[in-house]
């Protein structure tokens, strides 16, 4: 296959033509901030949470260094049976996964644990890009390939909600939002689509828990109930804005210094971050991100094929609405839930799933129509 | 192979991602613009809330004045303890597995019963009562989370021991429970002055609602007697305010961020109580008190006749006021509370006693005022006499008396005849008691103070034991005449120094922590003129000299060798009621020597007897006879005061280079700075 494209036989020239140097410089960016961030929320920890993300970093290195080296091609080959081992993970969590914060989301032990719903976001990606793909080549467009696309997307979000876990399974309703975008649906359907989400929201309130209903009243008068439920967003918001226009500088901000904020490491990292570096750090990190969403676009534009585009398509998707999520929650924008920021929550599954979507990003990138 | 197409036409897609990128672009725009809203816009009140969030002020307390004698040996100083404090609403929750955890969400959660089992079981708890006021005191703070939330004080004056035990323990329990250092009152003489110094106690909620405008807090602790109680005011000091940085516990923390540091308000110093300096000497309150610890219940009183300085004042049987700097358990309460010999009680000022024959004098100087009267003359003692069909009893034949061995010899029946004869009446008895000071309180304003009583006419006829008889019994002392033990000191104070009545005083000065003088008692003297005619004065003088010195007197035998004391003996009977009672009360605690039928011991004294410069009286309760049990108290207290003759006791003697205070001279040293008038009296 390489010869195809006209590369060269030693293996660095190899290694240096194939890697989306872009990619690499963004995400590391990300990751320099996230692990000093890191360090920061544990008060100057580098033993902790930290060495426990730098494994984890070093091993999705390797991943997608792995992933990248791989022509996506059998990806397209083994998307269906990986989508079909996620679910499977998925159904095992209710039968033997741990509990950990009263949450049973992980297989595994205590110590090495994986959280399925992480890695089903990228699984699921793979496995629509495939079917989308391969419907593209029929030239008809029956009931059966509209709906079999959906099926896919809500049987693993329906799984994951069931957890409880309400908001990864929004969020892989997200990440397939722009992928069955991208090639199938029209405008007409799109607004179809907002409709049905907008009385499935309805419909859902009635069936939400309290404790979900009462996030989004919390969200809505945080003040109300500042002792409580509402003590982390305002905490949060504190912190943001104690961080000023440059800053109070790394471990000085006093929010997390002094413990005011609670999970720094998870939910909240960017109140940390934004206390500790500013304005001018915020908008850093807000513009690397961007860089990562907006290259990823462009691979997916310029992918050899429409399972390539949509891989990518996927991957800036997750990258989007992790991000927008997390600081718009951070930001009272949206309600708090469990959406975590990549790299900068500490999290091995998250950080595992992110590199995957880097490896497959720079795998597209590798066989883009203008480099080849 | 594989169905993919080597090229695929994706330019149609391109109309999508563009619309793709447009909406990314939003967001993040969106994103950045709501960061510059609250980071540059709003920075500054965040700013604030955040600032809200870590400073803490604390109050700062500020060390009590000491309490010293007039050689300025302490009697009350502080020492550092620690005090428990509890948040029974804190952001932790207990898990089983995993220890302390925050609680979800940052949420306050009410601190569980196995916690606070475990604080419980790390305090000494002095009995059951003691642990039920501790968890009451928990449970109270568990109950309100406006108040739980804050940490709050559950229990003061911690031991090291209860300090280190905790401390091993923090890891467990630390998001409830925090150890501020502290101070308690300590007496370094303990019960010795421990009815002068006073002790301490919490303030209640009664003396907190009087005392609003002070800025008592709930749970301080005021003096609850004596000295403390007295000069709360002077002794107290002000509150001094502490910023300080904590964390999300409420703890301070050790490095802050500087920038934390920096937004911290100004600190407002503690102002340390003001020190009192006594006109007590202790050498001479441990010669006294070492004398009437021997027996098991009276008082002494130790007086410059002079200024009305009191140098030694002792009450039997005491509780050392150290003993309420820690929980007492109800067990030793009850006990102080049921003994006879009642520990509450200052025996000097507290309760008033029949003076017994050391009222003699009384009568002598009302006899002496009677234009007929005449001194000299004599009166056959038969033993007893027979009056309205009652028979008063004297201790034996006299055989014929004058005035001044009538005195000498305590004759009761002389006093008997003048009282029958109309030379002593109630009411000329009353007005010279009055003049002297007794049936009012002496100015001390201490403990509580009785007037003690004088008996008029009215007076008996209010209470319906006016017979012609009770004159009789007045006029030694009996019947319905009581004094206390600080009122025949001011009496006798008065025959010695001329006729004046002197206010006792116990505060010499006090100062600020940083010495300078705020305060100098003036001896001062409640009537210009002497109420005794130095004629009366030098005929009763002579008869004390006599009680002492002449071989019929009936303190001869407790003489000191090298010093003419002259004073009168006292044995007051105690009526026969009370000891009935006592009969009775099998339930009664019986306290080996504690004879209720036993009479009241006195003896009141002044020295040397040409010139004197101290009063000393010594009440034994139940003591018997007053030469025998009152007597030898006061010869020790006066030997030791005057401190010339070869000490008996080996007395302590006194530090060297300080000389013996010369009569009429004792200690002039007033006024310090400047002539500064007192700046008030007793609060």
């Amino acid at each position: 296959m390489s010869d195809l494209l006209g590369q060269p036989r030693d293996l660095w020239g190899r290694l240096r033509q194939s890697i989306d140097w872009v990619v690499v410089l963004l995400a590391f960016g990300v990751i320099a901030l996230a692990l000093i961030n890191l360090n920061s929320a544990g008060k100057g920890d580098w033993t902790g949470r930290v060495a426990t993300q730098l494994r984890w970093v070093a091993l999705g290195t390797v991943v997608m260094f792995v992933v990248t080296a791989i022509d996506y091609r059998v990806i397209y080959r083994l998307a269906y049976a990986a989508y079909a081992a996620g679910v499977g993970l998925l159904v095992l969590v209710p039968l033997i996964g741990i509990k950990v914060n009263n949450a049973r989301r992980w297989l595994g032990t205590q110590d090495y644990r994986l959280q399925p719903s992480e890695v089903m976001k990228v699984l699921l990606v793979v496995a629509l890009a495939r079917y989308l793909h391969d419907a593209s080549t029929r030239k008809t467009q029956s009931f059966r390939t509209l709906v079999i696309p959906f099926a896919m997307v809500l049987l693993p979000a329906a799984l994951i909600i069931n957890q409880p876990d309400l908001g990864t399974g929004v969020m892989i309703l997200l990440v397939a939002f722009p992928v069955l975008s991208v090639t199938r649906l029209h405008l007409r359907s799109m607004l179809g689509a907002g409709f049905a989400a907008l009385v499935a929201v309805a419909l859902g309130w009635r069936y939400m828990a309290d404790y979900q209903r009462k996030r989004i009243d919390v969200w809505l008068n945080p003040e109300l109930y500042a002792d409580d439920e509402g003590y982390q967003t305002i905490q949060a918001i504190i912190s943001v804005g104690n961080g000023g226009f440059f800053g109070r500088g790394v471990d000085q901000g006093t929010q997390n210094v002094l413990g005011f904020l609670p999970e720094p490491f998870t939910d909240f990292p960017f109140a940390v971050y934004a206390e500790e570096w500013g304005f001018v750090g915020g908008a850093m990190a807000l513009a690397l991100y961007l860089g990562l969403t907006l290259w990823s676009i462009n691979i997916a534009s310029q992918a050899r094929d429409r399972f390539g585009a949509l891989l990518c398509t996927g991957v800036a998707a997750l990258f989007f609405w992790h991000v927008a999520i997390n600081m718009g929650m951070v930001l009272q924008l949206v309600p708090v839930s469990g959406i975590t920021l990549p790299f900068f929550s500490a999290g091995g599954s998250n950080v595992l799933t992110m590199m995957v979507g880097l490896g497959i990003l720079m795998s597209v990138s590798r066989s883009r129509q203008y480099r080849a | 192979m594989i169905n993919l197409r080597q090229r695929d036409d994706l330019r149609e897609l391109r109309p999508r991602f563009q619309a793709m990128v447009f909406i990314v672009c939003l967001v993040f725009l969106g994103l950045l613009g709501r960061l510059c809203q609250i980071q540059i816009l709003e920075g500054d009140h965040y700013t604030r809330r955040a600032e809200r969030n870590f400073l803490d002020v604390v109050d700062v307390e500020a060390p009590r004045g000491r309490i010293f004698d007039a050689e300025g040996r302490p009697v009350a100083t502080n020492r550092p303890a620690y005090t428990l404090y509890i948040t029974a609403w804190a952001r932790f929750t207990r898990d089983g597995e995993a220890g302390v955890v925050p609680s979800p969400e940052g949420k306050r959660m009410v601190m569980d019963d196995e916690t606070r089992n475990l604080i419980v079981s790390l305090i000494d708890v002095v009995d059951d009562e003691d642990r039920d006021t501790v968890v009451a005191r928990i449970e109270e703070l568990r109950s309100d989370e406006a108040v739980g939330k804050y940490p709050q004080v559950v229990r003061r004056n911690l031991d090291w021991e209860e300090f280190a035990r905790i401390q091993a323990r923090l890891d467990t329990i630390d998001p409830w429970v925090e150890i501020r250092e502290s101070s308690k009152r300590y007496y370094p003489e303990g019960v010795l002055i421990g009815f002068l110094t006073g002790h301490m106690g919490n303030i209640g909620p009664r003396g907190l609602e009087r005392s609003k405008h002070l800025g008592y807090r709930p749970g301080d602790r005021t003096g609850k007697t004596g000295i403390e109680r007295q000069w709360e005011n002077y002794l107290r000091g002000r509150l001094g305010r502490r910023a300080r940085v904590v964390d999300a516990r409420r703890r301070e923390v050790d490095e802050p961020p500087h920038e934390a540091v920096e937004a911290l308000p100004e600190d407002t110093d503690p102002i340390p109580g003001q020190d009192i300096y006594l006109t007590l000497d202790l050498d001479l309150q441990r010669v006294g008190y070492d004398a009437l610890s021997e027996k098991l219940a009276g008082g002494v009183v130790a007086m410059e006749i002079k200024t009305g300085k009191i140098i030694a004042m002792v009450s039997v049987p005491g509780i050392d006021p150290n003993l309420y700097e820690q929980p007492i358990s109800s067990a030793t309460y009850q006990a102080w509370a049921n003994s006879p010999l009642q520990p509450f009680i200052d025996k000097t000022v507290q309760e008033h006693f029949f003076p017994g024959s050391t009222y003699k004098v009384v009568s002598a100087i009302a006899a002496l005022s009677h234009p007929e009267f005449d001194p000299d003359e004599e009166l056959e003692c038969e033993g007893y006499l027979k009056f309205g069909g009652r028979t008063f009893r004297d201790t034996h034949v006299h055989g014929p008396m004058n005035l001044e061995t009538a005195i000498v010899e305590s004759c009761n029946t002389y006093f008997y005849q003048l009282a029958v004869d109309n030379i002593l009446s109630l009411d000329r008895m009353e007005q010279v008691a009055r003049s002297l000071g007794l049936g009012e309180r002496s100015g001390l304003g201490l403990n509580g103070e009785v007037r003690g009583t004088i008996p008029t006419e009215e007076f008996e006829a209010r209470e319906g034991t006016y017979q012609g008889g009770v004159r009789l019994n007045s006029a030694i002392g009996q019947g319905n005449v009581k004094a206390t033990v600080l009122q025949l000191a001011v009496l006798y104070a008065a025959i010695a120094n001329g006729g004046y009545v002197m206010t006792p005083y116990l505060v010499d000065h006090i100062e600020t922590n940083e010495g300078k003088l705020v305060f100098t008692s003036q001896p001062q003297r409640r009537n210009d003129q002497p109420v005794i005619d130095p004629v009366d004065r030098e005929r009763i003088h002579r008869g004390l000299v006599g009680v002492v010195n002449n071989e019929d007197g009936t303190a001869y035998s407790e003489r000191l060798p090298n010093i003419v004391v002259a004073g009168k003996t006292g044995t007051a009977q105690v009526g026969r009621e009370k000891r009935r009672r006592t009969d009775d009360d099998e339930d009664e605690e019986q306290i080996e020597g504690w004879d209720t039928s036993q009479d009241h011991a006195w003896f009141a004294a002044y020295a040397p007897a040409e010139n004197p410069s101290i009063v000393v009286v010594a009440m034994v309760e139940h003591g018997g006879i007053g030469a025998d049990a009152a007597a030898p108290i006061v010869m020790k207290v006066v030997n030791h005061y005057i401190g010339q003759s070869v000490s008996e006791t080996k007395a302590a003697p006194r530090p060297y280079g300080v000389p013996p205070p010369l009569p009429g001279q004792a200690k002039a040293k007033l006024p310090r700075a400047g002539g500064s008038t007192p700046t008030g009296a007793a609060p």
